[in-house]
């Protein structure tokens, strides 16, 4: 059964929020504090910061498969559990169940997803690095896709923004090619790795650093505000962390949404349409179906942002047809869903390293080094490819499982296991993807889920490009370890699709001319001021850094732009 | 045609693997037999006995190691498995003093890595054993209380020296 609840004034509010992730969470926290009253909406069911993270203080043997992942989440789980861990028991039942939100691949396309409080803000890795100035007029200079309507200049204060909120861990290190941000103090280079870091230097010129990590690791007076404290070095991270030792949605910008009193959040509400008013020339709500109920009901708002994810915001988008947009809500250009990007991810090297036995570590580091993008960069020019790769990895000392190949059995192989192994050392790549109009997502035509919106199609692929960047990715890996006089070095090159960078992108991307972008330099719908998208999908190209505190940024300045715009336009 | 005459590891030599017969499973109707149940038990405390500390009977392992195959592995794993069991039945492992479980054993470590070189559909036998066996018994409580510097929540995160017969840190 359908019922409309029509517009009441409880269903009315400044802004709506469509997701409560990464991006919906830092959109609510800026604009409850400008005095807009939010409401926040989110497609899958709550999970409470603390007492949500169920598994986050098991005992490694109350996890009843030790971390392997079952028959049974493998086949609910079937696009997640593509990804290394997230099968595991640890976490698996905070992404989503592929089996009841599945997705049809024309193209195969790891997608990753976790429809609850947060999104993927409390499985990420953390990595928190600031785009390049030249990652902002490479598409311009080499003609590639559109030209990004803002430069570096335009987001600097708001990297330092978020940085101070978040709290991110990292070393200063004065390269063009990764900007310095607002860091807490760098977590340590292990013994093999800071000799790795000197030979990278002296050898090859290419630099290495500490990973720069959102975990607090000296809490300012911001965090603590929050509850959150000091990393315990635990690195059970993806599990949620008790103390709030890392950033997410939950731990950092929806306690501090709450604490203004203006924040209202909605869960089990699938967003299924922005609701356009012909009239006024605006878009005036959205249309909600709860999960569980069916039951339909419509919210409204001065203005929305659309912070769903990349794939799900586009896929929104599409799904808003009216009058005035036929195809698909802002899509005059034809861009929303095109353009789909990510990292490749899946190749790099790995080798033992002798020595360093006196070496140790007490503690778990969740984190690991950092290679700067060194390809089509200063003096390398590379004929193959365009852009460039960075490496993240690092070295550790082995553990029992070692004995796993190992030959040997009985009373001093067991003895054997109990010490700590040899180091060893593993690095690999995320490149950079370009902006590709045939690399995309559209919905169904016939096909719907169990809520009635269409199915999404993901129709995108691994292009030359990606393939010669990946051969060097692979030969740069093996020759880095080599000439650090590590030994046995070996390649890997796993099998993967797009997506599996879980940094998807570009699907509504920024641009200067409405004809071929969906928003303007603030994230605004060219052809709809008061819908903002600060999700992936405003991406016009990639980089090769981790994204998310890009668009962290970006959702910040939008809505002091928005909030802006709203005053003068009431006053 | 069996008999004393051959050790245990030739008359595994020359049963090819690929000959072994392979009864059909159901993926999730795994379950062993007794006499498997018992060679399974016996193959895990050989691989990690008892000594000082808990081996791996005490720490629950063969148990563990069946639920596993049951509920993560697949069903080609399920076939490398028995036919491993099948040919440590036909050898008469359990009937085979200590020595001479230790040579077939040896054997089948030698073997497996051969096996391994040519990407086999299932896992062989031998290394789901090992690895199985190793899982269960150092992430069980015994085996990680006994086994290692165990600290659920180190709370600082240093580079330190190892001190001598130092053991490794679980968390
Ligand atoms: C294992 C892992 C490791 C990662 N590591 C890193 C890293 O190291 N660094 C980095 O920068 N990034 C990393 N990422 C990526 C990072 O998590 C994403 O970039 C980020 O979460 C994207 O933010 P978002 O707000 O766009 O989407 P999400 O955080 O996914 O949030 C989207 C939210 O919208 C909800 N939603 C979707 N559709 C609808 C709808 N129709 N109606 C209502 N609600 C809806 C979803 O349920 C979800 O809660 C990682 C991700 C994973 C999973
Ligand atoms: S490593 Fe730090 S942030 Fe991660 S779970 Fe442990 S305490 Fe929390």
């Amino acid at each position: 059964m359908n019922l409309t609840i029509k517009a009441t004034k409880n269903n009315t509010f400044d802004a709506v929020v469509v997701g409560s992730g990464m991006t919906g969470g830092f959109a609510a926290k800026e604009l409850t504090e400008r005095g807009l009253k939010v409401l926040m909406i989110e497609r899958g069911r709550e999970i409470k910061h603390i007492e949500g993270y169920d598994t986050a203080m098991k005992q490694p043997w109350e996890i009843e498969h030790r971390g392997k992942t079952t028959n049974v989440s493998a086949e609910e789980r079937w696009a997640n559990s593509r990804f290394w861990g997230l099968g595991s028991e640890e976490v698996v039942n905070h992404l989503t169940n592929d089996k009841e939100n599945p997705y049809i691949e024309k193209r195969p396309f790891d997608w990753i997803r976790a429809y609850h409080t947060g999104g993927k803000s409390m499985h990420w890795g953390r990595q928190s690095y600031r785009w390049n100035k030249q990652d902002f007029e490479a598409n311009a200079k080499e003609g590639i896709g559109i030209d990004w309507p803002i430069r570096y200049e335009d987001l600097e204060p708001w990297y330092a923004h978020v940085e101070k909120f978040v709290g991110v861990s990292g070393q200063k290190e004065g390269w063009d090619v990764l900007p310095d941000g607002h860091f807490l103090p760098p977590m340590p280079m292990f013994a093999p790795e800071v000799h790795f870091k000197k030979m990278m230097t002296e050898k090859l010129s290419r630099p290495v650093t500490i990973g720069r990590i959102a975990n607090l690791t000296q809490p300012q007076k911001v965090h603590t505000d929050l509850g959150r404290a000091s990393c315990q070095y635990r690195s059970k991270c993806a599990r949620g962390c008790p103390y709030g030792g890392y950033y997410s949605s939950l731990s950092g910008a929806i306690p501090a949404a709450m604490q203004t009193k203006r924040l209202s959040i909605l869960h089990d509400s699938i967003v299924s349409e922005i609701i356009y008013d012909e009239q006024k020339k605006r878009a005036i709500g959205v249309r909600v179906i709860d999960q569980h109920t069916h039951a339909v009901t419509e919210f409204f708002a001065k203005i929305i942002f659309l912070n769903a994810g990349s794939i799900n915001t586009a896929a929104l988008m599409l799904n808003s047809k009216s009058n005035r947009f036929q195809n698909g809500f802002g899509n005059d250009s034809d861009q929303v869903g095109r353009n789909l990007m990510d990292h490749q991810l899946g190749s790099g090297a790995m080798a033992s390293i002798d020595g360093f036995e006196d070496d140790y570590v007490y503690g778990q580091r969740p984190n690991a080094l950092y290679i700067p993008r060194f390809r089509n960069w200063g003096n390398d020019k590379q004929t193959a490819y365009l852009r460039g790769f960075g490496y993240q990895g690092g070295a550790s000392r082995e553990g029992w499982e070692s004995g796993v190949n190992a030959d040997g059995f009985g009373a001093d192989f067991k003895k054997s296991l109990t010490k700590p192994g040899p180091w060893s050392i593993r690095i690999g790549g995320f490149g950079e993807i370009l902006p590709n109009p045939n690399n995309r997502i559209y919905l169904d035509s016939e096909k719907k889920d169990k809520w009635g919106i269409p199915m999404i199609v993901t129709d995108a692929a691994f292009v030359e490009n990606d393939w010669a960047m990946r051969k060097d990715i692979i030969a740069s890996a093996v020759e880095m370890l080599d000439t650090a006089g590590f030994k046995n070095v070996t390649s890997y090159d796993r099998p993967t699709h797009m997506g599996l960078g879980i940094h998807d992108m570009g699907t509504a991307r920024m641009g200067r001319d409405p004809k071929t972008s969906v928003l303007n330099a603030y994230n605004q719908v060219h052809d709809c001021k008061n819908v903002f998208v600060t999700d992936g999908a405003a991406m016009a190209s990639s980089s090769c850094v981790n994204p998310s505190i890009t668009y962290m940024a970006l959702t910040a300045r939008a809505v002091d732009y928005a909030v802006k715009a709203l005053k003068k336009r009431e006053s | 045609m069996l008999g004393g005459a051959f050790s245990a590891p030739t008359l595994m030599a020359m049963n090819h693997w690929e000959q072994a017969t392979s009864p059909t499973i159901e993926g999730a109707a795994f379950s062993l037999s007794d006499t498997h149940r018992k060679i399974v038990a016996e193959i895990a405390e050989m691989i990690i006995p008892r000594t000082d500390t808990p081996g791996a009977k005490d720490a629950g392992v063969p148990a563990f190691i069946e639920m596993m195959l049951k509920d993560c592995y697949a069903q080609s794993e399920h076939l490398s498995f028995t036919e491993g069991l099948a040919s440590m039945e036909q050898v008469k492992f359990l009937e085979l003093n200590e020595a001479e479980r230790r040579g077939v054993l040896k054997y089948l470590e030698q073997q497996t890595k051969e096996k391994m070189k040519a990407m086999p559909k299932g896992t062989p036998f031998w290394r789901l054993m090992k690895e199985l066996t190793l899982l269960g018994y150092f992430t069980s409580e015994a085996g990680i209380k006994a086994s290692f510097d165990y600290v659920q929540i180190p709370g600082k995160l240093e580079n330190i020296k190892l001190k001598p017969n130092q053991k490794a840190y679980a968390y």
